[in-house]
């Protein structure tokens, strides 16, 4: 599913905020990435999302080498990846509903399944009534329960999320976990960055940990690792 | 209109500060374009009437003589060209007829009369008649030695000349403002680009294609350069209607009316449209561009 290969990174001329990284994540695993602030875990998210090319190393995502893709290929492949971002990036013009629907609409789907299939997805993240709302009339973690179900409404094969409980109560946070956890069991690759410890060891999922642009525990085929060090 | 161009849904252009001038600039350029092919087709027309007219036609110029008996001298000319075969008519103009030639030149009060005025023959030359000019005049010396035959011939290539100078002259104003429309919707479009960069980043990262985000901003930009071209088409066809008004009521026969032809009336409709393409043309190879250098 995703295969990093001494992967390196850096933006321009500047230092290497990635070294050497490696991993392979299997069809249907659901892991956290955790390590301190600085630690390069928003640029391994990039990169997993297809949002930044590595400067060095392969990546390997659904079975397709990402530097050897047409910029033609690229949307297809985004399309198979959820992301929720840890500063949501909704489109503040458009509506909850509109934000959501965005990703179906742009994968050609028709309107009345569209919004059919948005409108139950914002209940369940409990935003039934404010689908017509606008992102700056929402709260923060109103607007991370859009972004989430933006991120997951056309059931993408790999979801990526940067801090998805971080603006969120702890029964909401909670719930939209259970939420990645469900995503997860019908198949899809979970990759989930956090400091959050406490849920990393509630779900007792593999941790990927980064520091100084290094992954200290890889992920592998074998059981997930129990450790959860404070990164701080 | 607006639906018939789309709207920039994701890319909320119509809100954008930067292009809501964009179309009174648009305005202008079609304004001058209109006003260049005004210009072109009304030459083009009236140079096509000269050589008509005056292709068919001769004069006979007689050399004003105080002392010589004019009128016997039109006479005899007259006689001559009319037996003349490949002449289809030969026609004295009276005095009066010619000095009425002159009054646009000297006014309506000049002594006309008391001018030493030469006296014209109006010579009209049979259809399909190889009439060979130079023998014709060489009779006519001959026969009435103050006369002159004037084939136009000279004028008329002048005339053709400077026609066909002012329309290459129109038609580089027209290219010039063709470039200068297309500097400035670049311009506009990569002001718009760095606006809504963020927009597009996320569009991308959600599956959008370079395409899909082109069509929002080539349909804005055209419907922007569509809706600022027809009030500067109308107005340089007020100016073209108010031109041809002055140019009657003043008599000034030395300017002709601006007239365009249905040639010309259909290139005029057509550069809202034209302009609307050339816009659409321009902002999406702009825009393909700039979003390739984005991953």
């Amino acid at each position: 599913m995703v295969r990093f290969e001494n992967v390196g990174m850096r933006y321009g001329l500047g230092p290497e905020v990635l070294r050497d990284i490696s991993f392979n994540l299997l069809p249907g695993s659901f892991h956290f990435l955790t390590g301190p602030t600085g630690a390069g875990k928003s640029s391994l998210l990039k990169l997993l999302a297809l949002s930044h090319r590595p400067s060095r190393g392969l990546i390997t995502l659904f079975n397709k080498e990402v530097s050897s893709l047409a910029r033609d290929d690229l949307p297809a492949m985004r399309r198979k990846i959820g992301v929720v971002y840890q500063d949501f990036r909704l489109l503040d013009h458009l509506s909850a509903l509109d934000n959501v629907a965005l990703p179906l609409k742009l994968a050609g789907a028709k309107n009345d399944q569209i919004y059919q299939h948005v409108a139950e997805l914002l209940e369940w993240v409990g935003l039934g009534r404010q689908v017509d709302a606008k992102p700056p009339t929402l709260s923060g973690g109103e607007k991370q329960r859009v972004a989430i179900a933006r991120a997951v409404i056309n059931r993408p094969q790999l979801l990526i999320a940067d801090e998805p409980t971080g603006s969120m109560d702890a029964e909401m946070g909670l719930r939209l976990m259970y939420l990645l956890q469900e995503l997860n069991k019908i198949g899809t690759t979970v990759v989930v960055a956090t400091h959050d410890l406490e849920l990393i060891s509630r779900f007792g999922n593999p941790v990927m940990y980064l520091k100084d642009g290094l992954l200290t525990t890889r992920a592998q085929d074998n059981p997930p690792p129990k450790e959860s060090k404070d990164p701080a | 209109m607006i639906q018939f161009f789309g709207k920039s849904a994701e890319l909320q252009l119509e809100k954008d500060v930067s292009t809501r001038y964009l179309p009174v600039v648009i305005s202008a350029m079609i304004f001058l374009a209109a006003l260049s092919i005004g210009g072109l087709f009304s030459l083009s027309k009236a140079i096509s009437d000269w050589s008509e007219t005056l292709t068919g036609n001769l004069t006979v110029e007689i050399a004003f003589d105080p002392t010589a008996d004019l009128d016997k001298k039109v006479t005899d000319a007259v006689e001559l060209l009319s037996a003349t075969p490949g002449v289809a008519a030969a026609r004295a103009i009276e005095q009066e007829e010619t000095l009425k030639l002159l009054e646009p030149f000297l006014g309506k009060n000049a002594a006309l009369g008391e001018l030493p005025v030469p006296r014209l023959i109006e010579v009209i030359i049979a259809e399909d008649s190889a009439i060979d000019l130079a023998a014709l005049n060489k009779k006519l010396v001959e026969a009435v030695p103050a006369a002159r035959l004037d084939i136009h011939r000279p004028w008329l290539d002048k005339m053709v000349l400077l026609g066909r100078s002012i329309q290459l002259l129109a038609a580089g104003i027209m290219l010039l403002i063709g470039c200068v429309t297309v500097i400035i919707v670049i311009f506009a479009v990569r002001t718009g680009l760095i606006m809504h960069s963020e927009v597009i980043q996320v569009l991308h990262l959600i599956g959008a294609r370079d395409n899909y985000i082109a069509e929002q901003f080539q349909n804005y930009f055209s419907r922007l350069s569509f809706l600022g071209a027809l009030p500067g088409l109308i107005v340089a066809i007020i100016v073209m209607f108010i031109f041809n008004f002055l140019v009657s009521s003043l008599e000034a026969s030395m300017l002709p009316p601006l007239s365009v032809g249905i040639e010309g009336a259909i290139a005029l409709l057509l550069l809202p449209v034209l302009v609307a393409l050339l816009t659409k043309y321009t902002v999406r190879q702009v825009v393909l561009k700039s979003l390739r250098r984005m991953m």
